[in-house]
């Protein structure tokens, strides 16, 4: 057991520079990794695994300006090994693909604010959220600017911060904002959400679904605290209840992330003990969570009945 | 403090001349901005501009010092350290008496031994480069961590894990031997040896653990002599078997303890003096120390390494239950042992020095000054302990706050500049009670905000301490960038944000004018959105319901549309430059073959029209914004026409004309809508 432990330890392999903070990071392929920096650009890395070595391959500079001035790149998102998409504080997205040095397209005027995640839906379709609390849809099969359909979380305009699809139902979608509130979208509604939850005390920075486990969420924020939403339980509930039509996904039931308010059976669990600093970034994957704090530490966190 | 510091020159590689000196400006925390400007008042110039000559040079130098910690290894000491003190915080104020002591102490060993880990840490890399300046960095690095550490275990000692029945001898003899490990290490390898007693350091490693108090080992290396059964050997075994031992006798008092230990003495000197141990020298040099003989430790002093490596040897067998306070009658003589063979003290020496004469404000001083780069590190966390113990008097420094909180102040001055420990330094600043809140102001309006995620995590922080005016700050301060880099709607959200109502305004005015000279509203996504947060001024409350005009029309709601730009015009709620687009936005309503405005609206726009027709004879300043080419929903193709300030009076007579054609229109209307409204009966 305590070989176990020390095996999930994280080893640092090799480190390389990079120019700005990195505001967002994602795999492209199985050594390539793609980063999304402050100084407004989209870096390039690749990993050489055999003589383990990191090291930028490509960057695409000034992809996000405003006023002539650089603004940060904020955030990435990946569909498949060759396209991505970078959105920034200019309100702009751009499409790339790796070797090619322009973008692929430019979306100039997607959005008013400042765009802070962005996921793929489909390989045509794509949500963000931006500063002004809305989550939008774009479809890149059209020919315009704009977003297809707009939906607003509150009244009070929010930021809304992160974003992430069901692996398993396109239609739900989970958002974080600035407030801590945790907030999902039935997509086939038009423009406001299903549940809203109060639940950290200031900004969420990411929200994330087990991509294999779709009743349990994670979300961690500015106040320290990294949670586990686990609505298995209430899962069960509806399977049991047998919910008559309505809405029913593929899998045949409804699924537990909508009409959560009415919902006794959520389980949260708070992750870390200590009181530390913002928790900004997590990632899951099986059973190994690892998230990353302000006072510069990294959390493996092991949940062995989800790998 | 400050004036007692040394003065340091530093060479900036700046040119240096006649006209230029060299001038700095404050950034945040230990941080200078230097440049060299011109001497030269600027009137003597004579239109010249600032002309320095070649000797001009545009660098501005970023100078930073006290950054020795943050280097990519050091860097963990000060985050782990930072969550200890927190915690240490939080306790202080929610426990007290023998369970906050434990707390204290827990901490202090907390601290050792992040130093320690960090130290290691450093050694490895050091072992793994073979550069050479980066294996003197790491070199420097690690010595300070041990001189660290070794002063803070005798503050410990000395301060901290203070048991009034305890004999601190014990803690000191485990203080020495934990850094001085050089006996131990020889023994192993005479241990290992095949001869024994033939090792060249056999005797050496028997009088080094001897010093140190280690007899257990000193009586295994014996044991190892091929004479040990003779009668000298099985003599010393058995004094040393009997050596009292305070970790074997708990139950007794420090004087039970002391009167056991003179018996035992006794009985060594007795038995050296009956020529026992004639037969071996070195044998009777062992116990020449068990009884305490002042001669054989000054020979031995080579052993020790350092004097207080001495005094603590000489104390075990001269006076093992001496009192902490007593410590100090012995540091002289131990000192001038050392001197005498030409040892010269350094800083260190003179730190330890002072704690054992229990002088601690002078070891805190000295510690912080001559220290590393100074650093406050040590200084902050040591003297943060002692003050939760009491052991520091808190009385207020001429300068107005405690000890603890001026070291504290200046660790968290180092820490401010950093891109990124920022953070731990904003923690720090709550638990300095005085001036923590006054500093962080100053701190966090001066704080570079680089990134909107930045912006809204220093808005967190203030929002958090109750900070509300560096809040609306930080929003004004984003919104402008944004508004100045052409980022109008990330510039409203702001200013929404915040609920900042002139700087609304005026970003409203911005759009209007965006709207007139594009004809079409941009930022459609926001405009369409923005729910209740419009009331928050006049003007943008008018921007939204103007907007809603606009697609009322276009959706071809234009009875709602109508009433709507009524209810705007009556209302007043348009600026003033606004009102002729307004008008010209009605005569397409009035050119539709259904009636859409009746009666009183016409009049209404008539009363309207002819208010603002005053306004533009008479030249008023309100007027001074021109309008262009008219904004009516379908957009003309008009792209020329300057507005020029000065010529309004020559842009009043254009729209003299349009206003021509709107009465004419407005006429027309009204005489169609009494005609169907029959509201006048012809007599």
């Amino acid at each position: 057991m305590e070989e176990e432990l020390l095996l999930r330890e994280p080893e640092l392999l090799c480190e390389a520079r990079h120019p700005g903070d990195v505001s967002d990071l994602c795999f492209l392929t199985q050594d390539h990794i793609a980063t999304a920096s402050s100084t407004g650009s989209v870096l390039l890395y690749k990993h050489h695994t055999i003589t383990q070595r990191v090291e930028a391959v490509q960057e695409w500079p000034d992809l996000h300006i405003s006023g002539g001035r650089r603004c940060p790149c904020t955030c990435l998102a990946t569909y498949g090994e060759d396209t991505m998409l970078s959105g920034g504080e200019d309100g702009r997205i751009a499409m790339l693909s790796p070797g090619q040095a322009a973008p692929v397209r430019v979306l100039e005027k997607a959005d008013s604010c400042t765009i802070n995640a962005l996921a793929f839906l489909k390989q045509s379709e794509v949500l963000t959220v931006n500063s002004f609390g809305q989550l939008k849809l774009f479809d890149f099969r059209q020919n315009t600017d704009g977003p297809a359909q707009i939906f607003s979380a509150t009244d009070d305009h929010w930021s809304l911060l992160c974003v992430d699809k069901h692996p398993g139902q396109l239609h739900v979608v989970a958002t974080g904002s600035q407030d801590g509130t945790l907030t999902v979208w039935d997509l086939r509604q038009n423009r406001f959400p299903m549940t809203t939850l109060d639940a950290h005390q200031s900004s969420m920075w990411e929200v994330r679904f087990h991509p294999y486990h779709a009743e349990h969420l994670f979300t961690c924020s500015e106040d320290g605290s990294l949670w586990h939403w686990d609505a298995s339980a209430h899962a069960s509930l509806v399977a049991s209840s047998g919910r008559p039509g309505g809405d029913e996904g593929p899998s045949g039931q409804q699924s537990p992330w909508l009409g959560l308010e009415a919902s006794p059976k959520l389980e949260i669990n708070s992750l870390i003990c200590n009181k530390s600093l913002s928790v900004n970034s997590l990632d899951i994957e099986g059973g190994l969570l690892l998230c990353g704090t302000d006072s510069e530490n990294i959390y493996t966190l092991s949940m062995p009945h989800l790998s | 403090m400050a004036s007692e510091r040394e003065s340091e020159e530093i060479s900036v590689p700046l040119p240096s001349s006649e006209d230029a000196s060299l001038q700095a400006t404050w950034g945040l925390g230990n941080q200078l901005f230097v440049y060299a400007a011109d001497r030269r008042p600027a009137k003597d110039t004579n239109g010249e501009g600032s002309d320095m000559g070649h000797t001009q040079s545009y660098d501005i130098l970023d100078l930073r010092w006290g950054q020795d910690m943050h280097g990519p290894t050091t860097r963990k000491l000060i985050n782990e350290s930072h969550s200890v003190f927190v915690m240490l915080q939080g306790q202080v104020t929610s426990l007290s008496g023998s369970a906050l002591y434990n707390q204290l102490k827990e901490a202090s060993r907390q601290y050792r031994s992040i130093a320690k880990a960090c130290s290691l840490e450093l050694q490895l890399l050091m072992s793994n480069t073979v550069d050479e300046g980066e294996r003197e960095y790491y070199g420097n690095q690690v010595e300070l961590l041990e001189t660290m550490q070794i002063i803070w275990s005798l503050c410990e000692i000395l301060f901290i894990d203070i048991a009034p029945g305890e004999m601190v001898l014990v803690q000191l003899l485990n203080w020495v031997r934990w850094h001085f490990s050089a006996g131990r290490e020889m023994a192993q390898d005479v241990i290992n040896d095949e001869i024994p007693e033939e090792h060249p350091a056999y005797w050496e490693a028997i009088f080094r653990l001897l010093l140190q108090g280690e007899i257990e080992r000193v009586r295994k290396l014996l044991s190892l002599h091929s004479c040990s059964q003779t009668q000298p050997f099985t003599s010393v075994e058995e004094l040393l078997k009997k050596m009292p031992q305070w970790g074997n006798l708990r139950t007794v008092s420090l004087a039970e303890f002391d009167l056991k230990w003179r018996h035992w003495r006794e009985e060594c000197m007795r038995r050296y003096e009956e020529g026992h141990f004639t037969a071996f020298a070195e044998l009777e040099r062992v116990v020449q120390v068990l009884c305490g003989d002042m001669l054989v430790f000054s020979e031995l002093k080579d052993y020790c390494e350092t004097w207080y490596h001495l005094l603590i040897s000489r104390l075990l067998y001269q006076n093992p239950t001496v009192r902490p306070t007593d410590l100090a009658f012995h540091v002289q003589a131990c000192m001038e042992e050392f001197q005498r063979a030409g040892h010269r003290m350094g800083h260190v020496d003179n730190i330890l020095q002072a704690a054992l004469e229990f002088d601690l404000h002078q070891v805190i001083k000295d510690s912080s000054t001559s220290l590393g780069d100074r650093s406050w590190w040590f200084g902050a966390h040591l003297t943060d302990i002692l003050h939760h113990c009491g052991q520091i008097d808190s009385q207020k420094l001429p300068f107005g706050s405690n000890l603890r909180e001026y070291l504290l102040l200046e660790y968290v001055a180092g820490l401010m500049s950093h891109h990124s420990l920022w953070q731990v330094g904003v923690d720090y600043l709550d638990h300095c009670p005085v001036f923590g809140k006054e500093h962080m102001k100053l701190y966090i309006e001066n704080l570079p905000l680089d990134s909107e995620r930045k912006a809204n995590k220093l808005i967190h922080i203030c929002e958090e301490r109750d900070l509300l005016e560096q809040v609306q700050s930080i929003c004004k301060i984003m919104g402008v960038r944004c508004s100045q880099d052409g980022r109008l709607g990330s510039a409203l959200s702001w200013f929404l944000r915040s609920k900042d109502v002139p700087a609304a305004t005026r970003l409203t005015e911005k759009f209007l004018q965006d709207y007139k000279e594009n004809g079409n509203f941009s930022h459609l996504d926001l405009l369409d959105h923005m729910g209740p947060t419009m009331l928050l001024t006049q003007q943008l409350t008018f921007l939204g319901k103007y907007r809603e005009f606009h697609r009322m029309y276009q959706e071809k709601d234009l009875k709602g549309a109508a009433s709507l730009l009524l209810s705007m015009l009556t209302a007043r709620a348009a600026p003033r430059h606004f009102w002729v687009t307004l008008l010209m936005d009605a005569l397409p309503l009035l050119e539709t073959p259904q009636v859409i405005l009746g009666t009183s609206q016409t009049y209404e726009l008539m009363h309207c029209l002819e208010e603002l027709t005053q306004d533009l004879t008479r030249n008023t300043p309100t007027s001074t914004t021109p309008s262009r080419a008219s904004s009516t929903p379908t957009p003309q193709s008009a792209g020329t026409g300057v507005t020029a300030a000065g010529s309004s009076q020559i842009l009043s007579q254009r729209d003299l004309e349009k206003l021509k054609l709107l009465r004419l229109a407005l006429c027309r209307n009204l005489s169609r809508s009494i005609v169907h409204e029959g509201t006048i009966v012809p007599l």
